[in-house]
């Protein structure tokens, strides 16, 4: 059975974990990037059997050639077709699902191959269990699994995919980059978050201070944004607002709820303190401390100046 | 301008109770609109001009949710149910999408509940799509649409008919009152089946069923002692090559 698959690429986030993921299948995988020629050669580098590079005009939107890029994926028929989760590079796998009459997987976090059918695992249930489908047919996946860094390989050549102009009836007339105050956090090798075990204002001081000794970024759960209203929402992590990958994350009082924690799912290293042995967060963490963060925290701070 | 709000097409996923093996139970767990869903219907008021917002939904659940929130009607496919193979679900709704036709613009939740309903839908209706959209108006006749992108914001401008993907980014800030949940059960509701509607095939699918992931439990540390505990920590990082 011929299990080839195309990974679409409109940014270069995740682009490991998919081909790492695309691997398993034991068969061909072809990067089909949508957008400037510096990201196919970017992308070149990952360890893709062939790089197909549609081309964006500028001010228009990736999305605007997904019939274009599903007509091509329909000419070359890949058994899998997987995407990240990025709100633009998804459309464009749905497009090409639609051409392919593939099933369609959210949250897929391995594949394999089993004779005739490809065997998908997808998270279901907030992430709590891995549901695994098999399916007949070609599959549209879109991919949450683990990201892991790509291996530099010399690159593969770029093969430029002629595309029409699509015209200008759908085009981005503006576009606002995260702000200055945003941009440390985005970037910030570590980050201390701030949740509810939070109790009152005055004690975000000991967050402060912890961040400080650590030399880290500080954010928030979105609650703590939006009900206690301490931060505002560029401080927000979680997949409606911002997703860092940190090298280190200290959630402080944070329950971990899979909104937050689709945040902070590329951190290197995850930290949780909380006092609830039944929280959320010690199911999705590398290090737990069970305990009271009033006295764990300043013992943290206090332990990080001297190491 | 007519538009259609597509609502309550999967189950909560936090309904779902798991048991010891990790297998799933959904039995009694009925359709609910999503953490997203009041954020679609709540553009589709903006951007509705005069015009008709129809609601259309599969299934169980609150069929009057969308009439409690402006639609005129709903049009629901009584049996239809959320598949385990999003691109079904997708698929009929985008048959019923086509049943009500004359849509300017269809809006649904971009909901983490499942992602690959969303992007079925607007692949199999084939029109403009956006995904991550928090704002949209008519201006001329096209409309302007404002999307997340990263952590930044883009405008964009679309001629319909188009997919808007609505994502909230608060909860619902005013949910109907009970004089609006009353008025709702009056509007009229056009109950469809499945063989009404021309629901494009898709590759067939089938669970093997569910278990806990592989992934290593975390290395828990007793904060009883809390200096000794940070030692510990401390010590493990600077191992990990992270400190």
């Amino acid at each position: 059975m011929n299990a080839d698959s195309w990974i679409i690429i409109t940014d270069a986030g995740r682009v490991g974990g998919l081909l790492d993921a695309a691997r398993k299948l034991g068969a061909g995988v072809t990067a089909a990037v949508v957008g400037p020629r510096d990201l196919a050669e970017a992308v070149a580098t990952a360890g893709f059997d062939r790089i197909l590079w549609f081309a964006v005009k500028e001010g228009i939107p990736a999305e605007a050639y997904a019939a274009q890029v599903a007509d091509a994926a329909q000419a070359a028929a890949p058994r899998v077709v997987l995407a990240s989760d990025a709100s633009t590079v998804r459309i464009i796998l749905g497009a090409i699902a639609a051409k392919l009459g593939a099933a369609v997987a959210s949250s897929v976090r391995a594949l394999a191959v089993e004779g005739d059918q490809v065997l998908v695992s997808r998270a279901i249930a907030e992430g709590k269990v891995v549901e695994v489908l098999e399916v007949a047919g070609p599959l549209a996946g879109i991919f949450d699994g683990d990201d892991v860094d790509w291996a530099n390989t010399p690159p593969a050549a770029v093969e430029e995919i002629t595309v029409a102009d699509p015209g200008d009836g759908f085009r981005i007339v503006e576009s606002q980059a995260a702000g200055a105050e945003l941009a440390g956090l985005l970037v910030a090798p570590r980050v201390v978050g701030t949740g509810l075990g939070i109790r009152a204002k005055d004690d975000l001081k000991l967050i402060e201070e912890l961040a400080a000794a650590v030399s880290a970024e500080i954010a928030c759960s979105l609650p703590v944004c939006e009900d206690m209203r301490w931060f505002d929402a560029h401080r927000v992590v979680g997949s409606s607002h911002n997703q860092i990958a940190p090298d280190l994350y200290i959630a402080v009082g944070i329950s971990g709820q899979p909104q937050h924690m689709s945040g902070v799912r590329d951190a290197k290293v995850v930290v949780a303190i909380n006092n609830d042995p039944e929280a959320r967060i010690f199911k999705n963490c590398d290090y737990g401390l069970l305990g009271d963060l009033y006295k764990i925290v300043p013992a943290l701070t206090a332990a990080f100046k001297t190491a | 301008m007519k538009s259609i709000v597509v609502f309550k097409w999967s189950r909560n996923p936090q309904d779902a109770r798991v048991g010891s093996d990790g297998s799933v139970d959904w039995r009694g767990v009925k359709l609910a609109a999503s953490d997203d869903d009041p954020a679609a219907i709540a553009i589709a008021r903006d951007l509705a001009a005069g015009g008709e917002i129809v609601g259309l939904t599969i299934g169980d659940g609150d069929v009057a949710w969308a009439a409690a929130r402006g639609a005129a009607r709903t049009v629901v496919v009584a049996d239809a149910q959320a598949d385990v193979n999003s691109a079904v679900t997708g698929a009929i709704l985008a048959a019923g999408v086509r049943n009500i036709d004359g849509a300017d613009v269809v809006l649904l939740g971009d909901s983490a509940w499942d992602y690959g309903v969303v992007i079925a839908l607007a692949g199999q209706l084939g029109w403009p799509a956006l995904a991550g959209v928090v704002a949209a108006s008519l201006e001329k006749g096209r409309l302007r649409v404002t999307r997340k992108i990263g952590s930044g914001t883009q405008v964009l401008e679309m001629t319909g008919p188009a997919v808007l993907a609505v994502a909230a980014s608060r909860a619902e800030q005013q949910p109907p009152g009970m004089k609006e949940v009353l008025a709702a059960r009056k509007k009229p509701v056009a109950r469809l089946s499945l063989s009404d509607l021309d629901v494009a095939g898709v590759a067939a699918v089938t669970s093997r069923g569910s278990k806990f992931p592989d992934t290593a439990p975390a290395r828990m540390i007793d904060g009883a002692d809390p200096a000794a505990a940070a030692a510990q920590l401390v010590a493990a990082l600077r191992s990990d090559g992270v400190l």
